[in-house]
């Protein structure tokens, strides 16, 4: 592609691309409006027709005419957008301007040799993003091209204060050449897939399915007679309910391939690519160093498996009406795994494993904090549904084991440049970051804290939104050496 | 070179305790007057019975937030309110028994001002407003010449170049 080119319109495909989208996202009003409901001809239901014939006509007539109307424009060092069909638009993007590339290629895109892109700027705005619903594969390469290009040259100039100096760092691939760190294996894929516990999604299916069909052949009395079979033969429920729980595991392997695989993380020595996605393939990539800190979540049911998500968090990552967060490195890694591949990848945080634990007394703290929940929960199934105040009982019991799991789970290290902290009780988060990165501190004490000599301590990075991280009963001491650690960052002066 | 952090020391005007009384009795007043109005309207009406209980026990509630926070907090606040300013680190310290020290160091602040109310300039006071990129920080009742001065300095301070690299 030469350097500049004329203002042109979409790939034709536009019109498939995006009426398949309408379609799928009126999916559930055309099957209620018009299949479901086909031959009423009265009523709201009626009007509801009407409404969505009118709506159907004005998006499809706004299609044609965005396709005929919108252009884009590529020179070497911007795109420039012309929008609008009756207030006219005309947006110009500076390459460098831009942090984040999204790829996503649906199956009608493949079939045309396209694919959409998503250009992220560092505003927080609306504006923010550029969207190319279709875009031919080389043109979509070239452009990205220009952009890595544009932002090698950058690099040493603006971005200086936040690049890292080689020394102690090991030595990284050219920023040509990209490495392949992870690549999703059949195992991942099962893993995951019986980990999120999307075998189960089964049932509610088969319980809407059941009651969609009722509606319509009112199968209650012929279903209320299998009841009264089934009663009778339970035997012959267990094959039944083994049969339910392949078809639901078979399903759910299914989803979680089309969702998660061929999940590729590579890295140059800028950025790091995410790539997933079976049929609908969607990339993403990260600067390095603009990650400000590490998130590793564990759920119970992950904790159990021993599987952890790796998020990084980062001012630029934003995930646009995207079902899966995008700052994830992979949902569903083996924890031993998943740490070895961030000390290559982020070598600056690496996880720690000289861990300390609160202090002891610190349980009788935890337990001696009001109840919240649990009184509010009382006090209001007392004054509605006494016969219902049992559910406060469970409450105040989960919330118990909720706070000896958090005494039991939380830890915290703080040494050389990085702090690492663990909170949660059911579900923990490690979060590890960098003093450099951190962008206030906070140390708070309430009067029952002092009583127990603790402290809490809080910190803030940048993030979107901003990130608040704050682990709470740690030693006094603990505190001061928090803020006297924090306060010798270094600063440059000019 | 190792910094050692000041414990801070700098407090904010006594006159600040009047204007917060008066401030939150007309907060609080207007609350109450609020509720009173909807417990008219309900009794003229025959509202609900519940909601006449939800509004006596929200009238009940602010009328103790009332006693706290015009009587007792303004004092405490004030008294224990303690900020420090150098040229590294801004620090803002409050509260008797939630005590919260922050530390936000100068390289991150992307802005400061200054802004005062009626009541604050009946008293010739200012409150100063310092924002970085995470969130933003106010320290209260600050006398005007002291408050500009102290502008233009974390101004001067905060313009310099941040080091974020890695060792």
């Amino acid at each position: 592609m030469s350097n500049s080119q004329e203002a042109k319109r979409y790939h034709p495909a536009y019109l498939l691309v995006e009426l398949f989208e309408f379609l799928r996202n009126s999916f559930f009003f055309i099957l209620f409006l018009f299949i479901f409901n086909f031959d009423v001809t009265s009523g709201w239901i009626f009007w509801a027709k009407l409404v969505f014939l009118a709506a159907a006509a004005f998006t499809i007539g706004k299609i044609f005419l965005s396709w005929w109307l919108h252009t884009y424009e590529v020179d070497h060092a911007s795109i420039t957008l012309r929008e609008g069909i009756f207030v006219k638009k005309v947006r110009t993007i500076a390459f460098d301007r831009v942090q984040n590339k999204k790829t996503s290629t649906s199956f009608i895109h493949n079939w045309f040799k396209l694919t959409s892109l998503t250009l992220e700027t560092g505003t927080s705005n609306e504006e923010a993003s550029v969207r190319f619903p279709v875009l031919k594969r080389q043109e979509a390469d070239a452009i990205i091209e220009i952009i890595e290009k544009g932002t090698a040259a950058e690099t040493p100039v603006s971005e200086s204060e936040e690049e890292e100096s080689d020394g102690s760092l090991p030595i990284r691939p050219e920023k040509s050449a990209r490495v392949e760190y992870f690549r999703s294996t059949k195992k991942d894929i099962l893993r995951a897939a019986f980990t999120s516990l999307s075998f189960l999604a089964i049932f509610p299916i088969l319980l809407t399915l059941y009651f969609q069909i009722d509606e319509f052949f009112s199968l209650e009395d012929d279903a209320e007679n299998a009841v009264l079979y089934f009663a009778d033969h339970l035997w012959l429920l267990t094959p039944l309910f083994i049969v339910a729980i392949l078809i639901s595991s078979v399903i759910g392997y299914v989803i979680t391939t089309i969702r998660y695989g061929n999940y590729r993380i590579e890295a140059d020595r800028d950025r790091i690519y995410i790539t997933r996605g079976l049929g609908q393939v969607h990339t993403f990539s990260i600067q390095r160093n603009k990650v400000q800190a590490i998130q590793i979540e564990q759920p119970l049911m992950k904790r159990i498996w021993g599987i952890v998500e790796v998020k990084l968090i980062s001012a630029e990552a934003v995930s646009i009406g995207d079902e899966l967060a995008t700052n994830s490195l992979y949902p569903f890694m083996k924890t031993k795994e998943a740490y070895a591949l961030l000390g290559e990848l982020l070598p600056q945080y690496t996880v720690q494993d000289n861990l300390t634990r609160l202090p002891r007394n610190t349980i009788w703290l935890k337990l001696l904090r009001p109840y919240y929940v649990t009184i509010i929960a009382a006090v209001a199934l007392w004054f509605f549904r006494p016969s219902l105040l049992w559910i406060a009982a469970i409450l105040f019991v989960i919330s118990l084991v909720s706070r000896l799991f958090d005494y039991l789970f939380t830890r915290y290290a703080l040494e050389g440049d990085s702090i690492q902290i663990r909170t949660g009780g059911f579900t923990t988060t490690t979060f590890i970051t960098r003093r450099e990165r951190i962008q206030e501190i906070e140390v708070s004490q309430s009067k029952l804290q002092r009583a127990f000599g603790v402290r809490s301590l809080g910190f803030t990075n940048r993030a979107k939104p901003i990130h608040v991280s704050s682990i709470q009963d740690v030693p006094d001491g603990l505190g001061n050496k928090f803020k006297h650690w924090f306060v010798q960052r270094k600063v440059k002066f000019e | 070179m190792e910094y050692i952090l000041k414990e801070p020391e700098r407090q904010i005007s006594t006159k600040i305790i009047k204007i917060w009384r008066t401030t939150n009795t007309i907060g609080h007043g207007s609350f109450l007057l609020g509720f009173g109005a909807l417990l008219a309207a309900s009794q003229f009406w025959e509202w609900y019975n519940w909601f006449n209980i939800t509004l006596y026990i929200l009238i009940g509630i602010t009328v103790l937030s009332a006693i706290f926070s015009i009587w007792i907090e303004p004092v405490f606040i004030q008294r224990t309110w303690r900020y420090e300013v150098d040229e590294k680190f801004i620090q803002l310290k409050h509260g008797r028994w939630n005590v919260e020290h922050k530390i936000i160091p100068m390289a991150k602040i992307e802005y400061v001002t200054t802004d005062q109310g009626p009541f604050l300039r009946k008293a010739g006071l200012y409150s100063l407003n310092i924002g970085t990129t995470a969130s933003s920080h106010k320290i209260p009742a600050i006398p005007e010449e002291e408050a500009l001065k102290l502008r233009s300095l974390i101004a001067s301070y905060a313009n310099v170049k941040e080091d974020d690299s890695f060792e």
